[in-house]
């Protein structure tokens, strides 16, 4: 039970890792609270599995290179796409970030239900069922693991640290050792000096949606050998979890957000294994246990002035 | 009347930075006084912790009025205005999609009249007439009457600061802090903005904390000027004692 | 033989339960509350709703039979043709007790989320109402995935079925213009303003003396509790409810409507929810006729209220009926 545990507990929280550092630093740079990250979780998988099933079928094998690849590339775009689209047209407009946030809303229904019309038509075109698609095997990692002298192993096990510890890489290396990645840190404190020392904002803009968008899928292609029913409700099942761990953080911290995501990954694997074994409460409360480490969150630690607010703390109890 | 303020030791840090250290001032009641410093020096600092937008780490902050001394430490900025202290920003803060004479408005005193009930009730009519009348007195006043019905995104940024000033008038302020109230304006509204201010201390008798980080525009008429510098009290005393400090000579020119 | 009337008695019920919920949001946003958690009070007026109506007929008659069984529908039903007073007078309590039930929700929920951002806000209300469905879905008496099935008819006492049917719709009106009232009294009014001010700058409303978590508290509340009355009319309209029909889509359908019609504006809100209320009951109505298509209308309709939001957004921010003139009607 507590190596099960322990397990979950390793791999959640690379997957939450994988999907809220990439999301902070977005915000930080775009300033759009952007809900439609569950669309690039859920787009990342279903690369991912359409993907496998065209492999599978053409060539009967799949490979998890190509497939981090694709979903990359895929998932960059459509972030690219909506920001040209909508985001940046209405930034022009210089509407609150109220106005962002909703749109995101908008777009985030569009993107969900034009993936089950997609996985609906491909599922009839192709005769098979893609709306609860199984785990997926690579053969390159399974070559992997043999190579290491790991057979056996499950899937998993492997490719959520390989993915968590590769995004984690670009990240670094893309923001420090680039100067396009210094541009976009220099947006990311200061929007206004930056375009007063002769960044390109704009450009800027777009490659860190192509980015954060395009590292937020592979928590997706993780999540494909993960479980044993993929659909597409994969983001939308995430969101609580993720946004908490985003506003732990306070929606600048990166620090903090690797705090909060192993906090989430804990409260959820052992709180829940606790409160089940010794008070005999369902494990369905698991999302209640997150939800209240958010109330917590916005009670002892509220993340104040980001995205509107009083930025300061508002102190009802201080009154002499 | 005017109101005193009293700043005793205030400190205030930033993680690391000191934005205030033991700061004390001593604000007499119907006096117009400067506050000046360079950039970064901690005026606008000291405001925040006055208005209650910041609780100082130390330190207290006092009002005294009509022979009373409240405490105002850690209040809250709505309680603080409720008291007659009225403030304006750096950059000038109305509510973009209220009309000027609406943003007036905004700072009358509706008491009980502001709730759901009375709202529900229509109760407010009578009070609603009397802010109106008194916010188009003022704007008339000042000879604003032409852009009551206007937008802020449509004034000038002396107009903006004006109207920011003038609002405080709807709340009976007692003690009014302008942030850097001629930083952008044309000279012939820094004139007519020194002659408001001038024409509110005498008839009303407010009191006046007025920053202003350019020494040499230093408000003419100011009765009494404090310099911040790194967070520190440098000096204080009659305007032209304390320009040709030589500390604060120094801290301009030297840095 | 299509029943034209029937259709209009069920179209107009429908649209007068969304108005209420278009209204209420108008008023939140009009105040700076993002509440993307509209589901979330709804959900709540009509499971407590259902609760009462189903756990205490068969209380008072001394059943030991449960709700969720073919015997205790059955009974159920029987008590709400036999006895008009206890019929009607557990709707009125649901109706009372839905109010109250969300209105101190909303109250509590705005102790965390007073002093955050918009966007904080937006998020936690939506959380809120996922959490409340989660909870519905797993709780054994309430029925979890199948809810509530038999909610009495507050009116199944008369003897025809269409005379019920059209009482229920003026009650639902009367509603419907009580909330009106109360909306449109409140955001032309100086507390509209200040409601405005804060929506804009929240800082400079608590400037001018405005204690702002408050009034976001009172507002909170109350929209709440409107919203929970309309979430009692739902489950006594369609005497069924399940978990299934509060998920976040109905957050975001109304939210739709009222960008539609244009943020701010009460009759923009009206115009937007008859529009887009009507389109989805036609399409509702129409869909089943259509057979099996390799494009499920559900999702294209769904696409279409997402696209709605967008365009509007982008090309026409004032929606369809721009709110003219400022707050004060003097
Ligand atoms: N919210 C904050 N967080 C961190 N540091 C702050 C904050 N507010 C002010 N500071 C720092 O405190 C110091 C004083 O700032 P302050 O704005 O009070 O200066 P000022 O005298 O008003 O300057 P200016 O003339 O440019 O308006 C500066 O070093 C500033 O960087
Ligand atoms: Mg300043």
């Amino acid at each position: 039970m507590i190596t099960q545990d322990l397990i979950s507990f390793f791999l959640f929280s690379l997957l939450y890792l994988t999907v809220t550092i990439p999301l902070v630093l977005a915000y930080r740079v775009t300033k759009v609270i952007n809900f439609t990250v569950a669309n690039y979780i859920t787009y990342g998988a279903y690369t991912a599995v359409l993907l496998d099933y065209y492999m599978r079928s053409s060539f009967g094998h799949n490979s998890l290179l190509l497939t981090v690849l694709s979903s990359f590339a895929v998932t960059g775009l459509i972030a690219v796409l909506s920001n040209l689209a909508v985001f940046k047209p209405l930034a022009e407009m210089r509407v609150k970030g109220d106005v962002l946030m909703i749109a995101s809303m908008g777009l985030w229904i569009v993107l969900k239900y034009v993936l089950y019309i997609v996985s609906d038509i491909a599922s009839s075109a192709w005769r098979t069922n893609l709306v609860s698609y199984s785990q997926i095997h690579y053969d390159d990692i399974s070559l992997l693991t043999v190579r290491a002298g790991l057979v056996g192993v499950q899937q998993s096990l492997v490719v959520f640290p390989l993915l968590a510890l590769a995004s984690m890489l670009i990240l670094y290396l893309v923001l420090n050792a680039t100067r396009v990645g210094r541009a976009v840190l220099a947006v990311a404190d200061n929007s206004v000096l930056a375009s007063l020392s002769g960044i390109a904002v704009g450009r800027v803009v777009s490659l860190t949606w192509f980015l954060t968008a395009g590292l937020t899928s592979l928590a997706g292609v993780m999540w494909t050998t993960y479980s044993g029913a993929i659909t597409p409700e994969v983001g939308d099942s995430l969101i609580l979890q993720v946004f908490t761990i985003a506003f732990i953080g306070g929606l600048s911290s990166l620090t903090r957000t690797a705090a909060g995501a192993l906090l989430i990954s804990g409260v959820e694997n052992f709180g829940t294994d606790l409160l089940s074994t010794y008070l005999g409460l369902p494990t369905s409360i698991k999302p209640m246990l997150t939800f209240t480490v958010l109330l917590a969150t916005l009670i002892v630690s509220p993340p104040l002035g980001v995205a509107g607010g009083v930025p300061y703390r508002f102190t009802r109890g201080a009154r002499r | 009347m005017g109101v005193k303020l009293i700043v005793e030791k205030v400190t205030k840090r930033f993680g690391g930075v000191v934005a205030l250290n033991r700061v004390s001032i001593n604000v007499p009641s119907s006096l117009v006084v400067g506050l000046i410093g360079p950039n970064g020096s901690g005026k606008t600092t000291l405001f925040n912790v006055v208005t209650g937008y910041y609780t100082p780490d130390e330190g207290r902050v006092l009002i005294e009025g009509s022979g009373r001394v409240v405490d105002i430490t850690g209040w809250n900025p709505n309680r603080i205005s409720r008291l007659g202290v009225a403030r304006t920003f750096q950059i000038p803060r109305l509510i973009p999609s209220l009309t000027v004479l609406e943003n007036m408005l905004l700072f009358y005193d509706y008491g009980s009249c502001a709730s759901i009930t009375c709202s529900l009730r229509r109760k407010w009519v009578d009070v609603e007439e009397a802010a109106v009348a008194r916010a188009m007195s003022i704007l008339r006043e000042f000879g604003l009457e032409s852009i009551a019905h206007k937008r802020p995104a449509e004034l000038s940024a002396g107009h903006l600061k004006l109207v920011e000033t003038l609002r405080g008038l709807m709340s009976d302020a007692k003690l009014f802090m302008l942030d850097e109230p001629f930083a952008g304006v044309e000279s012939w509204m820094a004139r007519k903005l020194t002659d408001t201010i001038r024409k509110i201390n005498r008839e009303k008798g407010s009191t006046f904390v007025v920053i202003e980080h350019r020494i040499t525009e230093l408000l003419e008429g100011v009765d009494y000027v404090y310099v911040l510098h790194n967070g520190s009290l440098l000096a204080e005393g009659k305007p032209d004692e304390a320009v040709s400090d030589e500390r604060v000579i120094k801290a301009y020119l030297g840095k | 033989m299509i029943d034209v009337l029937g259709f209009l008695i069920t179209l107009t019920t429908y649209i007068g339960i969304y108005l209420v919920l278009s209204l209420t949001l108008t008023l939140e946003v009009s105040s700076g509350i993002t509440n993307f958690g509209k589901v979330a009070f709804y959900g709540l007026g009509a499971y407590t709703g259902a609760l009462i109506g189903t756990y205490l007929p068969l209380a008072i008659t001394g059943s030991r039979a449960s709700p969720f069984d073919v015997n205790g529908i059955q009974l159920l039903y029987t008590i709400s043709k036999s006895n008009p007073v206890l019929d009607l007078s557990v709707f009125l309590l649901s109706l009372a007790a839905g109010f109250a039930v969300s209105a101190l929700f909303g109250l509590l929920l705005t102790y965390p989320i007073h002093r955050v951002g918009s966007a904080l806000v937006g998020f936690t209300l939506l959380s809120t109402g996922e959490v409340l469905r989660l909870f519905y879905l797993n709780t054994e008496p309430l029925g979890e995935s199948k809810g509530f099935m038999g909610i009495p008819n507050p009116f199944a006492w008369l003897p025809q079925a269409r005379g019920a049917e059209a009482l229920y719709l003026i009650i639902v009106w009367c509603f419907v213009g009580l909330t009106y009232f109360i909306v449109s009294r409140i955001m032309n009014s100086p507390l509209g303003r200040i409601l405005k001010g804060m929506r804009d700058d929240e800082l400079v409303a608590l400037y001018a003396g405005w204690p702002t978590p408050l009034i976001k508290s009172k507002v909170l509340a109350l929209t709440s509790g409107l919203t929970g009355v309309a979430g009692v009319l739902w489950a006594y309209y369609f005497t069924s409810i399940n978990p299934n029909m509060f998920t976040p889509s109905l957050t975001f359908n109304i939210w739709a409507m009222v960008i539609l019609g244009g943020i701010d504006s009460i009759v923009g809100g009206v115009l937007g929810t008859v529009l887009l209320a009507s389109v989805d009951y036609a399409a509702r109505f129409v869909i089943p006729f259509i057979g099996t298509t390799l494009v499920t209308p559900d999702y294209l309709r769904w696409i279409i209220v997402g696209l709605v939001m967008l365009v509007v957004l982008l090309k026409k921010p004032e929606g369809l009926a721009p709110r003219r003139g400022g707050v004060s009607k003097l």
